[in-house]
Parts: C-alpha cells; structure tokens; sequence
C-alpha cells in the first residue's frame, strides 16, 4: 500500500524583499513520489533541492501550492485530516535542542499522546514502551539537556513513537551528531524499520544512504534519481555531478573498472569489495611501503606543555579535561584535530587563545607564556583567531562588511587598514563584492559560514583554529570552505588548525593530525602514520576512512598491501599493481 | 555545564512529595497567618509551625537562611525605620525627630520577624517543589478561573517552556561572549555608554537565535500535534493523596489557631 504519494507537488516560499515586494522562490516543482507502507527511504540532494520542504508536507506542516499530496490516503490540504496525518507520520527534526519541550525525559516522550488526549495510564504504557524501543530506559528521570547528542535524538524519535504512527519523518537527523550518536540513531531507524515502520530520512551522509532500502536524489525541487542504493550510486559521474559523495569503495571500484579490472558496478561496503578483490584475484604480494613522506616539522610556533585542565575542580562534579598534554605546532603547518565528544579537544583550542586556562602546565606562542601577561591578552587573541562552531551564531551587523569588520576596529585600525583587510578576508572565503552591503542573515548557511570565518581572518591572525568548520553543511558547501581552508592555508601561510569528525576530511589535507582520545594525545603524526593505526582509531570510537579500513580488511585476509594508505587513487593505484603485477 | 534554576533542594521527604497545589495553598495560608498574629505568642506559633515544616522537608537550615540574603537590606532598613520613627511613649534616647522608645523596639522586632517568617516559609515552596511542578501546580489552581478568560494553560505552557530554554540560552550566551572575545570585543572596560554598546555584538545575536529556536520549537510542537488545551491529557494527573489531606487539615488546624490567639486573647 502506498503511505505517501505526491501528485505534481509544487510549493513556493513567499518573501519579501527591500522594496517590500512579494518574491517567490520555488522549492518544490512538480514533484512526483509514491513511498509504500514499510520502505526505508533516504532522500539525498543539496541544499535548497526541496527535500526539506518535501518532508514538512508529509506532516502537513506546509501545505501544496499547487498539486496534492496524500499521507496514508488522506490529502494534507483537507483540514481536518491534519491531527490524523500528523499522528501517522511522525517528524524529527535535526536540533535535538530546539524540539524538546520538557525537561524530564519521560515528560517529553508523554508529550505528543497528551496532545492527543490519550488517558494517562495508556500514555505511561507507551512512554514505557518508547523508552524500550530506542534503548534510553535508564534515562527515563533524567533532564534531556544532560544527554549526549545521539541519546537526545533517540528520546525525540521515541517521543514520535509514542503517538503510535505509521512513518517516522527524519529531517537530517544526524548532522549535527558526532559518528558515535550518528550510529545509535542510524541502528534505532533500521530496528524500527523492522518492526514495520516507514522510515524516511532525509541526510547527507552516503553511509547512511547506503543502508535503506530506496534512495530518492532530489536537485531544484524535482525527483532527479530514484532506486535501491546500488543502483544510484553505481552512476558515480551522475552524483557527483548532483554535488553528492560517492563511498570511497564505489568511487575506488569504479577507478579500478576504468583501468580494465573487471569489478562489478555497484560495490557499496567495505566487505563487499574485499570480497570482489579477492574472487579478481589480489594476489599474495609484497608490496613495499612507499619511502617515508619524509616530513619535517617546521619551526615551533606554538606549543603546551604539560597543559591539564579540570573542570569543577574540588567539586562533585570534577572531571578532567585535559591531562599532560604536550604539543608543539610548527609555523605554517596544516593540523587537523579529530577526537570523540567530550575528547578534550574543545578545551583543547580553548587554551590556545586563553579564553581558558589552564590548571597546570603553559601554552607557549613564539615561546611566550601567554597567561603570563594579562596586559597581554588582546594581543594574544589576535595572534591566535578562534573560529567556534556554528561561527554563523554570531553575526550581528547590518551588513557583511561591518560585520566583518568589527574585529579589526577592536583592534583600532585605521579606516583605510579596515577597508584592506576586511576586503582580503571576504576574498579569501571567496564572498564577491556584491555581498559587501547585503545583510548577513539573508544569506545561505554555507556563505553566513565563510563570512563568518572571514570575521575572525579579518584580525591577521598567525593561527586559525577552526572547530567543526563543516558541521551541518552538505557535501558541496563542506568542500567549498575546505578548499577556502587550504587555499588561504598556502596563500597567507598561516598555521591552522582544523577541527572535525570527518577523517575523510582532514586527512585530504592536513600536513599532521592530532588524535585526541580521554583528554591525552592518542596520536600526532602524518595522516600516512596516524591511518595505518586504523584498528586503534575504531577503538576509541572515531570512523576512520574507508579505505583505509578496506586496506586494513585485505591486510587481515594476506594481501600483504601498504598499511598507510587512505585516499582514493593511491589505493588504486597500489591495488591495480597487486591485481596485475603491472607497474602503474 | 551544570546550572540550577530556582532553588529546588532535591531531596526525598514528605513536603518535596506533597501535591504542589497544596504547598502553594500553604504558603498563601502561612502568609497570611503571619500578618494576622499579633503578639509574640502567635509569632512563636508561626516560628514553631515553619520549624515543624522545615524538619520535615529535611532541607538544611543553612539553605533556608542563605534565602535571607538577598533581603539583608530590606530586613536592616525596616528595622532602622521602626526603631527611629515609631512614636512612644516610654522614650529612651530622642535626637530630632529621631526617637528610640521601648514601642518602637518592640515593633522593629515584630516587623522584622514577620519579614523573615514569610520570607523562609516561601523558600520551604521553592526548594521542596521544582520549577516544573510549581507551574503545573499553578496550572490547575488557576483551572477554574479559565471561565472568565484566564489562560491557565497558555500560562503554565509559556512558563515550563521558558524554564526549559534558561539553561540553553545561557549556554549559548557564553559560546557568542567566547566567539566575539575572540574577535577582540570587550565587555569589561570603559564607561557606561560603551559597555551598554559592547552589548550590542552580544544580544543580537542571542535574540536571533531565540528567536530561531522559538521558531523551529512551535514547529517540533506542531508536528506532535499540539494544538493548546483542546482535548488534552496529562500522563501524570494531580491527585490528592492522604498525606496532602493530612497537610491540609494540619494547616488549617494551624491558621485556625493563630486566629483564635488573635480574636479571643488579642496576641
């Protein structure tokens, strides 16, 4: 039977503009989608491809502009199905924070069936019974506010649960999580899905895509690529074109297959390809490591020694955050730092500009202690730029350019000096001038972002630490500031230092990375040598890229290959030599 | 980050259990109690019954008097006013229109101890009851008032959500004062005018994002069909129970005899 099923969906967003005239913007154009009762689906396009308007019609949160849409058979422009469809196709949204509405965990889950007038000894069955779906009994006293980010998503989708629908609604669910709460989620949906329930998720992440049942790509608002995982992404040019990933493994598969190597089209995990490499016959080959990279690091610019920090200390509530940390950071390097939640990494960046301090140990820039001198702290704010997460959470002028041009005034340049530098950083994020004078908040999530980091770049600072730089933000808006990172990286020479969860990320282009794990250092080296530990870096709960743990996967099985490889067309290459003996 | 709204002591004891309609009752009952005694027998009584109370919810004394601090200056100033101005007969020291008489210390006292005892016995309601059960106490109190347009509900709704979003606006106060002091801002020099400005970078924010969140949130409680108090339920109703019963005779057996000092020997 069908569940949803879209007739010509068409919807426009009315604003106005300057002039106070009325703008459309079509976000849904004509869409046509039938999803049947069961089916796992993940909905996959860019920003701004409609698929979130889409997603807001199954709860009749918005209605058609034109054509219909229907939710278990009944049309979402009929009023008075509306408390019917939103019963039966429930909606979780990606801010864990802005949708819980209580503040105990059991309160919050009684929510929806209260609005629906249930009696309270069904709704404590049904709480009850929630709580058990989604694993979070032990939680059921708790404040939702002290859960970590997965947990609070899994208490939002038993508080859907609740109310007893059809289908579960995902607006990206998991951007916002780290890979550990990302994957609590992901299994909750697949168990779910199981016991019957639709699942329709929408989200950025291939790995996710991977695992449903049907994938839906959607580009300006119309259906563009519709089918089962393998048959969507074994089109490798097609999505990539649609500014999606592709899986590492495809995207290898589909390299090897283009020197001759006869693989199938549609590898989508790691043991799948393991499996067809072996059956093309990898052979027991000695291949030998390629010389050391040979990195040296440069000149220190900034160092810890022995930096610990704890938080609420002589509390009940004390923790350590950071303990005997030691590092030192060459001038001009391109760091990247990866560690779980609450890995010590965000205290870690903290100390760098002394917005926190330490408890023991010193952080040194240029050699200078820079809690010593608290006469000396602008200066040091200055020299070290900070770049929090969600940057775009704090504009606040009326246009881009005074927005970015407020911290180099605290600095008191002059006018012309202000004009220079707040010109040279919007370039560097690559923001053109017709934006100088648009307001910041009417602008994409992904430009509010780089004119955000253009804020802090407009300080000249001699390190950048970004914190998260890409969270939120789909494949092309990542890669856009990545490359804005690398580029201003190599044209300013300035040292930075990168934070995210996407190993596939960093180790693109990171000279070093720093693995942080229970607030010591678990690693500092060259992605080369910090990825031959894949074993190691699935241990303390970090995803290490897939290729990397498909070289490892072959290794286990003999193959004898190079532990330290991790991007695309080194694997192919080493691969295409140990499946032919061929040199390159 | 660990911060804590209101005063709520947690702590398992036979106030903390009690329905909170009750405890509010209560503390209007006690309240008023205290204005009606007069002489110092009906103060020791009211002194006795707050003790009595206080034992029972096992919250510590200390907390309770650190509840006094805040209105130091009142207690101090209403001293000083009835001590100095209180005209009597029996004079002691007089300087102007300054004078100390054996009246006025006497009712400096009684003021001051009438100022403590409301005080104490309302913190007794806000370290026994969370935030959240006080408003749904609230909530239902103000059930039968909705006839002539009171919007209990709406009420209790806009206060338990405020509650909820304290602690994450707080939070996310300290990440942007973090993001802008990165940027060079300063809030803590110069003069009135300029820290007033410094705010600037610091509140639009802020309100951008409430104002964000207040919108996603309306449409999160949209989507689990919340549509106000239309034919809704509550997984935990308000019910009486032998022990709110009990308290309530027990303060009505209280005020009762507060009012029979007053009446019949006038203290």
């Amino acid at each position: 039977m069908d569940f949803v099923k879209s007739d010509n969906l068409v919807y426009d967003y009315k604003t106005y503009n300057e002039q106070s005239e009325i703008v459309t913007n079509r976000a849904v154009d004509g869409l046509d989608i039938v999803i049947p009762k069961g089916q796992f689906i993940a909905v996959l396009g860019h920003n701004g491809s409609g698929k979130s308007t889409f997603a807001k019609h199954i709860n009749a949160l918005l209605l058609p502009t034109d054509g219909k849409i229907t939710v278990n058979g009944l049309d979402t422009s009929d009023e008075k199905n509306i408390w019917d469809i939103r019963q039966s196709a429930g909606m979780v949204f990606q801010n864990p924070d802005n949708q819980i509405i209580a503040t105990i965990v059991e309160e919050e889950i009684a929510f929806g069936p209260e609005n629906l007038g249930v009696p309270s000894d069904e709704i404590k069955k049904r709480v009850e019974d929630s709580l058990l779906n989604v694993n979070m009994a032990e939680y059921r006293n708790s404040s939702p506010m002290a859960l970590s980010g997965g947990q609070k998503q899994r208490i939002a989708i038993a508080g859907v649960l609740a109310m007893h629908p059809d289908c579960i609604v995902l607006d990206e669910p998991t951007a916002m999580l780290d890979p550990i709460g990302r994957r609590q989620v992901i299994n909750t949906l697949l168990e779910l899905n199981k016991q019957g329930i639709t699942i329709i998720l929408i989200t950025h992440y291939m790995e996710e895509a991977c695992l449903a049942d049907r994938v839906a790509v959607f580009d300006k608002g119309k259906l563009v690529l519709d089918g089962t995982p393998k048959e969507i992404f074994r089109q490798v040019e097609r999505v990539k074109e649609l500014h999606l990933d592709v899986p590492q493994v495809t995207e290898l598969a589909h390299l090897l297959r283009e020197k001759g190597i006869p693989l199938p089209d549609d590898i989508l995990t790691i043991e799948e390809m393991t499996a067809e490499l072996e059956k093309a016959g990898i052979k027991k080959t000695d291949i030998k490591p390629e010389k050391e990279d040979g990195y040296t690091i440069p000149e220190t610019l900034i160092e810890t020694e022995n930096l610990t920090h704890i938080y609420g200390k002589d509390t009940v509530f004390e923790s350590v955050a950071l303990k005997n940390v030691s590092i030192k950071i060459g001038k001009g390097e391109l760091i990247g730092l990866i560690g779980h939640t609450g890995s010590g990494k965000s205290t870690l960046i903290q100390h760098l500009n002394a917005l926190a301090k330490p408890d023991e140990g010193r952080v040194l820039l240029g050699g200078f202690d820079i809690n010593s001198d608290k006469t000396k702290l602008k200066e040091v704010r200055q020299r070290v730029g900070l770049v929090f997460q969600y940057p775009e959470h704090q504009l606040f002028e009326t246009t881009v350019f005074k927005d970015v041009a407020f911290g180099p005034k605290n600095l008191g340049l002059d006018d012309d000096e202000i004009k220079k530098r707040v010109k040279a950083s919007l370039e560097a994020v690559g923001m053109s001038e017709e934006y100088y004078e648009k307001s910041p908040f009417e602008l994409s999530g992904g430009q509010k972002r780089r004119v955000a980091i253009a804020g802090v770049l407009a300080m000249k600072p001699e390190v950048l630490v970004l914190d998260e730089p890409t969270a939120g933000l789909d494949p092309y808006s990542r890669d856009e500031i990545l490359g804005n990172v690398k580029k201003f990286h190599d044209d300013l020479g300035i040292t930075v230092i990168l934070v995210s969860h996407s190993m596939e990320d960093i180790s693109q282009i990171a000279d070093r990375i720093l693995v942080m794990n229970k607030g010591s250092v678990e690693f500092f080296n060259t992605p080369r040598k910090v990825f031959s530990h894949v074993k190691r870096l699935t241990e303390i709960g970090l995803n290490a890229p897939q290729i990397s743990l498909l070289m490892d996967m072959l290794n286990d099985k003999g193959a004898g290959l190079p532990r330290d490889i991790f991007d695309t067309n080194t694997a192919c290459e080493v691969l295409y030599r140990s499946l032919t003996g061929v040199e390159k | 980050m660990n911060i804590t709204i209101g005063q709520y002591y947690p702590t398992n004891s036979l106030i903390h259990k009690l329905d909170p309609r009750i405890k509010i009752m209560g503390t209007f009952l006690y309240i008023a109690a205290v204005f009606i005694a007069k002489g110092f027998a009906g103060y020791l009584l009211c002194t006795l019954f707050l003790a009595f109370v206080v034992k029972l919810s096992k919250v510590p004394v200390k907390m309770l008097l650190g509840g006094l601090k805040p209105i130091l200056v009142i207690i101090v100033f209403t001293m000083a006013l009835n001590i100095f101005f209180t005209g009597g007969k029996d004079v002691l020291w007089q300087y102007g229109i300054l004078k100390i008489s054996v009246q006025g210390i006497l009712l400096a006292v009684k003021m001051t101890v009438r100022l403590i005892l409301i005080v104490m016995g309302s913190s007794v309601l806000t370290l026994s009851t969370t935030p959240i059960q006080l408003t749904v106490g609230m909530e239902y109190l103000l059930k039968p008032y909705k006839k002539i347009g009171v919007p209990a509900h709406e009420i209790a709704m806009m206060t338990s959500i405020a509650l909820r979003f304290i602690p994450t606006l707080i939070e996310e106060l300290d990440k942007i004062r973090k993001a802008q002091t990165a940027r060079g801002a300063d809030f803590d020099t110069g003069g009135l005018i300029e820290r007033a400005k410094s705010l600037i970078p610091l509140l639009v924010p802020l309100f951008v994002s409430a104002f964000r969140r207040a919108d996603e949130l309306a449409m999160a409680m949209e989507a689990r069909c919340y549509r106000g108090d239309v034919n809704r339920t509550r997984m935990n109703e308000l019910v009486m129970q032998k022990n709110d019963y009990l308290a309530l005779f027990a303060l009505l057996v209280f005020v009762f005899a507060v009012l029979i000092l007053r009446l019949v020997w006038g203290i």
